[in-house]
């Protein structure tokens, strides 16, 4: 079983950010190998600078560990990058660029997917 | 986002093409229509012969769980109607703990642990944690999540 999990809120305007990561690093817990998808201002929880967030936890911190729990399937969709004026190289961990018109095509290749 | 199945042919009871549902609800009692809308699929999945392994109650819907909200009288409680639900079909109503205690719904043994004033965790409704969400979506057919 693989659940693509679509992350589409900023770090900080809610705690959606967190309780999608929440759920992603449980999933990979439970060994049910989550990708993350960053969409929209999704995006914005991969910046590695500007992050503050006292007296929040720190998306940014969340985000590097990841990697120890076997989540390596990190998908940005290229137009929300675009449209945030950013590039892949500015963003704190290595990615895996997807334009719009192939998005379905990375939703058919999980069994579930969950959207945040 | 809510997401929307379409099932042809699945009125007889019995049906033999029956499935395991897990249903996620992350939309909170004032999203009306989408809670509204998570509530009547799985009503709707029941009435048809399916399995509901679990229902799953984050982020703002574990406020679905307070057994301190007063509807107007001549509006509907979801809390009231899941209850209904889960009595009818010994459905498992399974709230966050996590979200559950950061938005002030504590069962009986919560409020024990930090010596809260009350508890409020709704009849039929209990606390799970995440890992519950995961187990069932492993064993499920499909995970059928709510809420935007």
């Amino acid at each position: 079983m693989s659940c693509l999990i679509s992350v589409t809120q900023s770090p900080y305007g809610s705690r959606s950010a967190k309780e999608s990561l929440d759920a992603a690093l449980v999933l990979a817990a439970f060994e049910q190998n989550p990708g993350l998808l960053f969409i929209d201002d999704g995006v914005l929880q991969l910046l590695p600078k500007g992050q503050q967030p006292s007296p929040h936890k720190h998306i940014g911190k969340i985000i590097s560990a990841l990697e120890m729990y076997d989540i390596d399937e990190l998908w940005v969709e290229t137009e929300s990058l675009q449209e945030l004026g950013l590039q892949a190289e500015q963003l704190s961990q290595p990615v895996k660029l997807i334009c719009r018109q192939h998005l379905s095509e990375l939703w058919s290749k999980y069994d579930q997917h969950l959207v945040f | 986002m809510a997401g929307f199945l379409y099932m042809p042919n699945t009125t007889q009871s019995n049906n033999p093409a029956s499935l395991s549902y897990c249903i996620v609800v992350r939309c909170g009692p004032n999203q009306q229509s989408q809670s509204l809308s998570a509530l009547q699929f799985t009503q709707e999945l029941l009435a048809q012969g399916h399995t509901v392994m679990r229902v799953f109650f984050y982020q703002q819907a574990v406020l679905i769980a307070s057994s301190l909200t007063v509807a107007p009288q001549d509006e509907a409680s979801l809390t009231l109607q899941w209850q209904a639900l889960a009595q009818e079909y010994d459905l498992e109503l399974g709230v966050c703990i996590a979200g559950a205690l950061h938005n002030g719904i504590v069962n009986p043994q919560e409020c024990e642990r930090y010596q809260l004033d009350g508890a409020n965790l709704a009849q039929d409704f209990q606390l799970i944690g995440l890992g519950q969400l995961a187990a069932a979506s492993a064993e499920c057919d499909r995970l059928v999540s709510f809420g935007a």
